[in-house]
């Protein structure tokens, strides 16, 4: 017992040196600075208590980047899922061309999000693509282009985003359908069930679990957002986030590293309770369903 | 049999002796094009040659993030011996402590070579000069042309700049007068403060006690930049603003060398003008509140100077070699080598600088006319934090329409508080 115990624990060693050395370790030890002044180029370090939390919860800038990492998070999120779903029902149908458009939006998912997000700035900039759409719609857009207007940057990041994601959640939801057994959706037609109905009934309950995982996964994936924001703005037009917020004040000019950890942490909290409250309020509602 | 293994191990001994007496020198750089790469190596290997008992191991950096990977080496005491910085930044490595002092080394080659007032720091040298850089005025002759100029013409005060970005801006629609940065840091101070400087503007008082930035000769500095702007800007980072510069839909751009090192090597045809950067001019007039008597800086304007500056560990264990590598590199017959190379346009060396090379393009020699006429901003080790605020400030008033006046006087405010810091 004691000998299979030790083969057990060697052949894990290499999984459980690495999780402790690059993961344990420094979420142990960033918990512990969020606590000091600690700043990358200055010597030593102050244990500081709360005045990194409470400095943080009055630092306008920090408040901003949660008040947009909510906007963006909830404003992508219900899109996303929904987009994502109705793609992956059009995609189950039997058509021609079918293998064409699941590879075609699955495409933006496997492109370098650098990639994506600097053919977007072209697309949205003055004279751009989609200014040329907004004009042709009607609407004026933004006289420097989409980008660099602090009322329209952070969402035309959020579109962007939902284009870029539908691939994926798609693919999930697909795999989701695909779970669904044939016999219950004859039972539905033999009684006499139209496809709304057979949707809400069939398709929609059994897609449970699948949907509660797209939706914590993509909550979690939004909670983090931050290559294009450094690709597309830099944080600036008011789009800067949670995360940017993090990588500025640790890794850019003050490289205040204590404050940064601090910011981060009330970051994992905010994941981490919502990541809950998703899983309580969409268990219960779609036991509903 | 024994007798050959006992020399075999002779021979290995005295092999590994010799390896190990070699002192290897760690060198961060940031030049990584390819066609500039290749003479940094050779430049190495050519050392390496000359200095049998040194090695050189060359590390590249980028410019995204360089700044943080050297400020997490420093940190983490895995800080190279040599390390390249650009000019903003040696203040503050130099007040944490990080570099050694080359004062004594370099006191009988100052003579010889610019920009040792951005590499001093509490009167003592931190870092030596080697690719100094400004930036002028690029201009594209041929929309020029369309808007109604003779070929020759360049402008040569606020006003008849203003007037010609306006009128290139009236050619059509998508066409732009004036490139206007915007969505990246470390850029935007560098193109509003050749304006700022040109009016008369400053930081800091004379005697460097109190920061003055809200004059009204920046407050004029500022109105005009914006003025360019909102008529005639096309906004974009500068990469963004160069390639619509050299696509011909952008009229006016602030740049550096680099451009002239792309349009070569782009082959692009463009019909380039450049000229340094324009002064108000005596006759400068664009608000109501313009007062004819300011102190302003006739034609030609300043600009903004930096620079790539070679730097040593204070903790490295070579510092001999280090400093030797150094000198080595920015000699001026290798300052030559490496401008010829990467076509740039303003070594350090003053020796260099008198090359015939720099004399053989009209571009070149406007650089060089504007690096004697720029100026730099201060040696702080909060600079950093204060262009991060500038930059914001001048953002502020360009995408907001803040006041100048008031968002300066806040800024005054702002760069006072982080001096006592």
């Amino acid at each position: 017992m004691r000998s299979s115990r030790s083969v057990d624990l060697s052949l894990t060693s290499p999984w459980t040196v690495t999780l402790l050395l690059f993961w344990a370790f420094p979420v142990a030890y960033s918990l512990l600075i969020g606590f000091t002044d600690y700043r990358l180029l200055i010597e030593g370090y102050r244990w500081v208590g709360w005045d990194n939390y409470r400095s943080l919860f009055r630092d306008p800038a920090f408040l901003t980047a949660l008040e947009n990492t909510f906007i963006f998070v909830l404003g992508t999120i219900p899109v996303t899922t929904v987009l994502a779903l109705g793609m992956a029902l059009l995609v189950n149908r039997q058509f021609r061309g079918r293998s064409f458009f699941r590879s075609a939006f699955f495409l933006p998912s496997i492109t370098s999000m650098v990639v994506i997000a600097l053919i977007f700035t072209n697309l949205f900039s003055r004279g751009g693509y989609i200014a040329f759409l907004a004009e042709m719609a009607g609407f004026s857009p933004p006289v420097h282009g989409f980008l660099y207007d602090s009322r329209t940057a952070l969402y035309a990041i959020m579109g962007m985003d939902v284009w870029m994601s539908l691939g994926y959640f798609m693919l999930i939801f697909l795999a989701g359908l695909k779970s669904i057994p044939d016999e219950l959706y004859e039972a539905a037609e033999i009684a006499g069930a139209s496809p709304m109905r057979t949707f809400w009934s069939v398709t929609l309950p059994l897609l449970r679990p699948v949907a509660v995982f797209v939706v914590v996964i993509n909550s979690i994936k939004s909670f983090q957002v931050f290559v294009e924001i450094f690709v597309m703005t830099r944080g600036k037009f008011d789009t800067a986030t949670g995360v940017y917020f993090v990588y500025e004040q640790g890794l850019t000019t003050a490289f205040r590293m204590g404050y940064a950890s601090a910011a981060a942490y009330i970051l994992f909290v905010i994941i981490g309770v919502f990541s809950v409250l998703q899983f309580l309020v969409l268990r219960r509602r779609t036991a509903l369903w | 049999m024994l007798n050959s293994i006992l020399r075999a191990l002779i021979f290995f001994l005295l092999l590994s002796s010799a390896v190990a007496a070699q002192t290897t020198i760690e060198w961060w750089q940031f030049w990584t094009d390819p066609d500039i790469k290749p003479t940094i190596v050779a430049m190495v290997k050519e050392f390496e040659r000359q200095n049998p008992d040194l090695r050189v191991n060359l590390t590249d950096l980028t410019w995204a993030n360089g700044h943080e990977k050297i400020a997490i080496a420093f940190a983490s005491g895995a800080a190279p011996d040599i390390v390249e910085l650009g000019s903003d930044w040696i203040a503050q490595f130099a007040s944490a402590g990080r570099l050694a002092d080359l004062t004594d080394h370099v006191a009988s080659q100052r003579l010889h070579y610019q920009g040792w007032t951005m590499a001093t720091y509490n009167e003592k040298v931190f870092a030596k000069p080697w690719i100094l850089g400004t930036r002028l005025l690029f201009f594209n002759r041929d929309l020029l042309k369309r808007a109604g100029y003779t070929a020759d013409f360049a402008p040569v005060n606020w006003a008849e700049l203003g007037h010609a970005i306006a009128a290139v801006s009236k050619l059509g629609s998508g066409i732009y007068g004036w490139g206007s940065n915007t969505a990246e840091k470390h850029r935007l101070y560098k193109k509003f403060m050749p304006f700022f400087w040109s009016a008369g503007g400053r930081i800091f008082s004379e005697d460097d006690r109190f920061c003055v930035i809200s004059s009204q000769q920046a407050i004029e500095a500022l109105k005009f930049y914006k003025s360019l702007h909102e008529c005639c800007g096309y906004v974009a980072d500068q990469r963004g603003i160069e390639d619509a510069f050299l696509e011909g839909k952008v009229g006016f751009v602030i740049s550096g060398d680099w451009l002239l090192k792309r349009i070569e090597l782009e082959e692009r045809r463009i019909n380039l003008g450049t000229v340094v950067m324009p002064g108000p001019g005596p006759d400068f007039s664009t608000s109501q509140v313009y007062d004819p008597n300011l102190q302003v800086t006739a034609y030609p304007g300043k600009s903004f100077m930096g620079g790539e500056f070679l730097a040593v560990n204070a903790d490295s264990k070579n510092q001999l070699g280090a400093v030797k590598l150094i000198d080595f590199i920015t000699s001026p017959e290798n300052q030559l080598r490496f401008c010829k190379a990467n076509r740039s346009a303003n070594p350090s060396s003053r020796e260099a600088q008198l090359d015939s090379y720099f004399q053989s393009n009209p571009h070149l020699q406007n650089f060089v006319m504007q690096l004697n006429l720029s100026a730099h901003p201060p040696v702080d080790p909060n600079w950093v934090y204060m262009e991060t605020e500038i930059e914001a400030a001048v953002e502020r008033v360009l995408f907001e329409n803040a006041p100048p006046g008031e968002t300066l006087r806040q800024l005054q405010k702002t760069i006072t508080n982080l001096r006592k810091q």
